[in-house]
Parts: C-alpha cells; sequence; structure tokens
C-alpha cells in the first residue's frame, strides 16, 4: 500500500511572534491536531484537480520574516487601508479610520480578555471538513485583523486590506482576518492579494465575517500574488436574519490558486451574492469551491462565477448549494459560465444542488464556450485589429461581473489589468 | 475602384458565386438584385473578408490591389465598409466603445491623430442624431436589444462615422418603416461623392426612389445575368424574375 503524504512536522512550527496568551493557546492546539495530518491527494474529492499542484515543501515552511519595510510603493486608495506583509500588520503603512463604533485591532494588541473571546469564535465560520487547510492558518498565524462593528455602525469608506507578500525568499505566510459585524452594521472590505520577489511561497489566507441581525458586509476579494506564491484561501461568513453579504472575487491565476467561499444563511431573511471572475493562462490553475447553506426558510442567494482560461491553463469551479430540511421558501440561483480561448486549456465545473426542502427556488446553469466567431468578425469588419477585437469579446464576457462590484476604485483598478492579462494570452497564441 | 473578376466562392462544400464579375467606378452607384439564396450576401461576406466563405476561383481588385489576400480588418481600415444584413448582438461591449475602437483603428491606418473620448463622444452624438438613433443608444451593449429598424440605423451610423471608400449596403432597407427608410436613405445620399461608392443589396426598388442608383444588377445563382440603369428595378417589380428565365424561388439551383 502506497502511503498517504502527511503534512511535514516542518509546517507546525510557528514563528516567535508575541501574540497574546489566548491565541497562542489556540494555535497550539490546532498545531498539535494537525500532526500527521494527511495531504489532500487525487482521491480527495475536493481536492482531485489541485492535489498535485499543492508543493507542501519543507522549503516553503518556515514562517517569511516580519518586515515593517515597503518596497513597492502602494497605490493610493481612496478610503481606509491596512497592510498585512507576510501576514502581520504593518501600522505605519496604515490608515485606520475613526468611526465610532468601528474597532480594528490588531491580534498583537487585543488584551486577554478580548483575545480569549476571539480564540472561542476562531474557525467558528468554516466548515473542518471541507478546509482542512485553513486549520494550517490558525496553527500558523503570526498576527491578524480584528474588526468589529458596533450595532448600527457605518464605515463610512471601504477599507482596504492589502496582503503583501515578499517573496524574495522562501517560506509561507498566513494572513488572518475575523470580521464581527454588529445588527444593522454596514461595510464594506476590500481584501487585495500581491506579492513581489519570485522565490517559491506560500499564501495560506483565511478571512471569516459574522453577520448579526440586517448587518450588510461587502467584501472584494482580489488575488493577484505572483508566479512563484501558491495561494490557498478561504472565507466564511455566517449571517443571521435579513443579514446581506456580498462577495465579488476577481482571480487572475498562479501555479496554484484555491479559495474555498463558505456562506451560512442561519436565519430567516438572510441573503447573499457570490460572484466570481477568474482568469488563467501558460500554465496557471484556480480552483473555486464555494458553498452555500441554506439553514433558515425564506433566506436568499445568488451566485455568478466566470472563469477565463487560456494556454495549457486549467480553471476549476465548484458551486453547493445545500438547502437543509427546515430552509422551506428558498431561493437559489446560481450560475457559472466559461470561456475557453484555448484548445489545450480546460475547464471543468460542478454544479450541486442538494435540497432536503421541498418547497423551494433553485436553479442552476454552466456552459462552456469558445469566443464568438460571428462577433468576431463584426468587430474585425469595422477596422478593429484581431487580437483588439477578441480582448474586447472576452472582457466583455467578464465585465458584467465587474461592473456590479460596487467600489469604483476596484472596478477601475481591475479592468486595465484585467484587459492587459487578456491580452498578453492572445499574443501568445 | 472595386474590380470583380469571374468570382467563385464556396461554404461548408457548397458552390454559391459562380463566376461573377463586376466593375465599380469612384463615384457609383450600384444596386444588386436578385432572388434569395442567390448569392447576393455571399458575395458581400466575401468582399468584407468572412472566412467562413471560401474564394475557389477568380480575382477581386480595390484600387489595384488584391483584396482577397488582404486580412478583413485591414480591408475595413483601407475603406471598404459592409453594413450587415443581420448585425450582430454583443452584450458587454458598449456601443461606444466599439465605435470609439473602430475609428481610432481606422485613424490609426491612416496617419490620423485618435480621438480621445471626449472627441468621440461629441462625434458619436452628432452622427447618432443624423440617423434619427438616441444617443442613450451609444450606452448600450452593441445591437443588444435593437429593433430590427435600430440595428439598420446604427450599421448607417458607422458608414457615417468611418467614411467609407466603398459602403456595401446588404438589405439596409428591409425591415424600416417608411420614416425610418428615408432616414436611412439621406445618411447613404450624405455618403454620395467623386470619390466614393456605394454598392447596395435590396429587394424592393421603393429604396432606389430614394437613393437613385447608376446601375442595376440582376443576380442569379452565382452570377450576374442582367445589368441595367434605374428603369431596369422598375421592369423586375412589374414583371418578377420569371421573364428572365429564372424561376422566383431558390430551388432552382441545384
Ligand atoms: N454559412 C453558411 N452555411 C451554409 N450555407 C450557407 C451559408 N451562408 C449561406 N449559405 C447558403 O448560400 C446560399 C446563398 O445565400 P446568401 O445569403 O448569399 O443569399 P442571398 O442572396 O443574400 O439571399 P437573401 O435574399 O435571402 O438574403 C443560400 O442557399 C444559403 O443557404
Ligand atoms: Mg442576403
Amino acid at each position: 500500500m502506497k502511503s498517504v503524504p502527511m503534512l511535514s512536522s516542518a509546517f507546525l512550527a510557528p514563528a516567535g511572534q508575541s501574540l497574546p496568551q489566548p491565541l497562542l493557546e489556540l494555535r497550539q492546539q490546532r498545531g498539535t491536531a494537525l500532526v500527521d495530518m494527511p495531504l489532500p491527494t487525487r482521491k480527495t474529492e475536493n481536492w482531485k484537480y489541485s492535489s498535485r499542484y499543492l508543493q507542501l515543501t519543507d522549503a516553503i515552511a518556515a514562517s517569511l520574516p516580519v518586515s515593517d519595510r515597503i518596497d513597492t510603493p502602494l497605490a493610493k486608495v481612496p478610503g481606509y487601508q491596512v497592510v498585512i506583509r507576510n501576514g502581520v500588520m504593518v501600522p505605519s503603512a496604515s490608515t485606520l479610520p475613526a468611526v465610532e463604533g468601528v474597532t480594528i485591532s490588531r491580534f498583537a494588541d487585543l488584551s486577554d480578555e478580548v483575545a480569549s473571546s476571539l480564540a472561542e469564535r476562531l474557525d467558528n465560520t468554516l466548515d473542518a471538513n471541507a478546509v482542512q487547510l485553513a486549520r494550517l492558518n490558525t496553527a500558523r498565524f503570526e498576527d491578524g485583523l480584528y474588526i468589529r462593528l458596533a450595532p448600527e455602525a457605518v464605515l463610512d469608506q471601504p477599507l482596504f486590506i492589502i496582503y503583501e507578500t515578499d517573496a524574495s525568499q522562501s517560506g509561507s505566510a498566513y494572513p488572518r482576518l475575523y470580521v464581527e459585524a454588529g445588527h444593522h452594521s454596514q461595510a464594506t472590505i476590500v481584501e487585495e492579494f500581491l506579492s513581489t520577489g519570485s522565490e517559491a511561497a506560500l499564501v495560506n489566507a483565511v478571512s471569516e465575517f459574522t453577520l448579526a441581525d440586517s448587518a450588510q458586509i461587502t467584501n472584494v476579494r482580489l488575488s493577484a500574488d505572483g508566479e512563484s506564491v501558491q495561494h490557498i484561501g478561504a472565507t466564511g461568513a455566517r449571517l443571521q436574519g435579513h443579514a446581506r453579504f456580498e462577495s465579488h472575487c476577481v482571480g487572475f491565476g498562479g501555479p496554484l490558486r484555491r479559495h474555498d467561499l463558505q456562506v451560512r444563511l442561519e436565519k430567516p431573511g438572510a441573503e447573499c451574492l457570490l460572484n466570481g471572475a477568474v482568469v488563467t493562462q501558460g500554465r496557471q490553475h484556480y480552483d473555486n469551491h464555494t458553498t452555500i447553506e441554506h439553514i433558515a426558510p425564506h433566506c436568499n442567494s445568488e451566485e455568478n462565477y466566470r472563469n477565463i482560461a487560456a494556454g495549457q491553463s486549467h480553471a476549476i469551479f465548484r458551486g453547493r448549494i445545500h438547502i437543509h430540511r427546515d430552509a422551506q421558501k428558498s431561493n437559489g440561483h446560481m450560475n457559472n459560465k466559461n470561456l475557453l480561448l484555448s484548445s489545450g486549456a480546460e475547464i471543468d465545473t460542478k454544479p450541486e444542488l442538494e435540497i432536503y426542502a421541498d418547497d423551494v427556488k433553485c436553479a442552476h446553469g454552466a456552459t462552456i464556450g469558445q469566443l464568438d466567431e460571428e462577433s468576431l468578425f463584426y468587430l474585425v469588419a469595422r477596422g478593429i485589429p484581431r487580437r483588439e477585437a477578441q480582448t474586447l469579446l472576452t472582457m466583455a464576457f467578464i465585465n458584467e461581473l465587474i461592473q456590479q462590484i460596487p467600489v469604483a476604485a476596484v472596478r477601475d483598478a481591475s479592468l486595465p489589468r484585467l484587459n492587459q492579462f487578456i491580452d498578453q494570452t492572445f499574443e501568445e497564441a | 475602384m472595386l474590380s470583380i473578376k469571374n468570382l467563385h466562392a464556396s461554404v461548408e462544400g457548397k458552390q454559391i458565386l459562380n463566376g461573377l464579375s463586376l466593375e465599380i467606378k469612384a463615384g457609383e452607384v450600384h444596386a444588386i438584385m436578385g432572388p434569395n439564396g442567390s448569392g447576393k450576401s455571399t458575395l458581400s461576406q466575401v468582399l468584407a473578408g468572412n472566412e467562413a466563405f471560401e474564394v475557389t476561383e477568380g480575382e477581386v481588385l480595390m484600387d489595384g490591389t488584391n483584396l482577397l489576400d488582404k486580412a478583413t480588418e485591414v480591408r475595413a481600415q483601407e475603406g471598404l465598409f459592409l453594413a450587415f444584413q443581420y448585425p450582430v448582438e454583443i452584450p458587454g461591449v458598449s456601443n461606444m466603445q466599439f465605435l470609439h475602437t473602430s475609428v481610432n483603428a481606422l485613424r490609426k491606418h491612416r496617419g490620423e491623430p485618435e480621438l480621445n473620448a471626449a472627441e468621440f463622444i461629441k462625434l458619436a452624438r452628432e452622427t447618432s442624431k443624423q440617423v434619427d438613433l438616441d444617443p442613450s443608444f451609444l450606452k448600450r451593449g452593441v445591437n443588444e436589444g435593437f429593433s430590427g429598424g435600430e440595428k439598420k440605423r446604427n450599421e448607417i451610423m458607422q458608414a457615417l462615422l468611418l467614411q467609407p471608400r466603398l459602403a456595401i449596403l446588404d438589405e439596409t432597407d428591409s425591415g424600416l418603416d417608411i420614416d425610418a427608410l428615408k432616414v436611412v436613405s439621406d445618411g447613404v445620399n450624405a455618403l454620395r461623392s467623386a470619390d466614393r461608392a456605394i454598392l447596395m443589396i435590396t429587394h424592393y426598388q421603393r429604396l432606389l426612389n430614394y437613393i437613385v442608383p447608376d446601375f442595376v444588377h440582376v443576380l442569379s445563382e452565382g452570377k450576374i445575368i442582367k445589368s441595367g440603369g434605374r428603369e431596369l428595378a422598375l421592369e423586375l417589380e412589374e414583371r418578377g424574375y420569371g421573364w428572365l428565365g429564372i424561376k422566383d424561388d431558390a430551388e432552382t439551383a441545384s
């Protein structure tokens, strides 16, 4: 019998950042639980396409060093900003809001009392069986961001959290976010993942959101780490009555990109919108898994994911809607559209509906297509060079989702980047 | 300006054009009529460069150079324009973005400076009024949800923006009400000039009351079987195609 690969013990040694005692204990506890954790293989259902890209080598096991030096000037963002470098907050590069009812703290600064209540809740939004590797984040985080919105607090401008990974040497980073939104509170939180340097590195990021009654959170996630970075991310959200969670993910491919998004609609009237747009080229790999749990009756979910795969790349979408027995009058809509830009590219899509209630409206659809030749001819017949026409049509395919991102600065920054990325794929062709 | 000699073309192995020849000089307006399926749209698509159609024999010269060797976009940049019989809907690309990109591609080819957004919007607004399209159409997806008549007006608007040397209009008059026909004809007449040529494909002689052609040709089974002046169209309207030895349906082709 072939032995199952295990997580190397090198991954179970966190670095020495100072954290409040309760968080250190939690980390220790999670670390112990991960000893001899089997790594996903091709036979692991939710990793079957991606396990071979997961390279958890000892070379990247050590934490990337902490530094508050900023080498690359970050674009000035219109709003509040927190910079997390190699998983640790850089206060000198951050601009925090002074808004009543909004408390943003780094884990390192929490009192033992607050840290102890946080430690009890960390990981509670995520299904550990589905996102085993998120536990590695909890075993390894060196810092984290804890955002509390008091009841009715409204963050007046978006908060940009910029996770920068310095891959000028090999190692790993474990950024962590926990957002607690009180009833009727509102905030828009943009998370952007970037990296510099070209050594092999791992980013294992976990973001969690809890939304009390009627809270509204918009979460934008831009995944744009470099070519030497494996990125494994998990986002979890739990919603109480009439809360609304909007997630907009924009992802650029890499050697391994994996994002698990799990949303639980736990009380009547809760609703979520999950949008995602992914582009891959060359030999890149991108794997999105989403799960929506309709637990309470009268909840709504809508989901739209689009993949564009060029070159020899591989994009995967697995979307699961699970309607529990008591979740009558649920509305669930899932749509996944895919565009293959070359014959060497591969797209796998698996929408899954699991319905245990009888009075629900649920629909899903998935398509895989190519650029429409007739449309292409129409554009080219107006003098538009073929490559530009291909880029225009490809952009049109995801533009619809980008236009739904409710932060103009994100749209304005994403569109040219997507355009450039897509244009490049036609150069190679 | 355009010289078509013995053109043969096929699509999916089916021969459609069977030795078509036609000479068009600058300043002239030609009309092509002919029964359904006789190859009128095939001719226009072949001239524009649609690769679904294969040219099996013959040649086409535009301004003395071989047109068929050129990529579709180059033909357009050098002044060939086709108003499609069935304009394509492209959701996600705004009409504005499409037209701006197109106008600038042609300007670039001519060595002219590109128009910035403000300059282009001004030009596009004026031109849209010329074809009686509300400027709000510019914000919508290309032809997305346009009515038949709006699509045709959009085609003429593009011709006015791009100022082609040779405009091929494939049934731009079909499906238009009488007011729209007037608007479209005015647009086409505005294009008429001594250094431009127009090739109109139509089933109706009423268009020719508005845009008076210099020549009328009858296409049947992929060949021009009769040419004449303006009066030929009137005669066709009165007598149909039967007297020319063609049946009025496409069944004859075999
Ligand atoms: N893409 C295609 N595949 C197969 N057959 C085609 C294709 N395009 C055209 N044809 C065939 O070629 C013939 C000529 O078509 P074409 O569209 O050129 O006719 P037309 O003269 O423009 O007719 P109409 O007056 O109806 O517009 C028809 O029999 C048509 O079915
Ligand atoms: Mg036709």
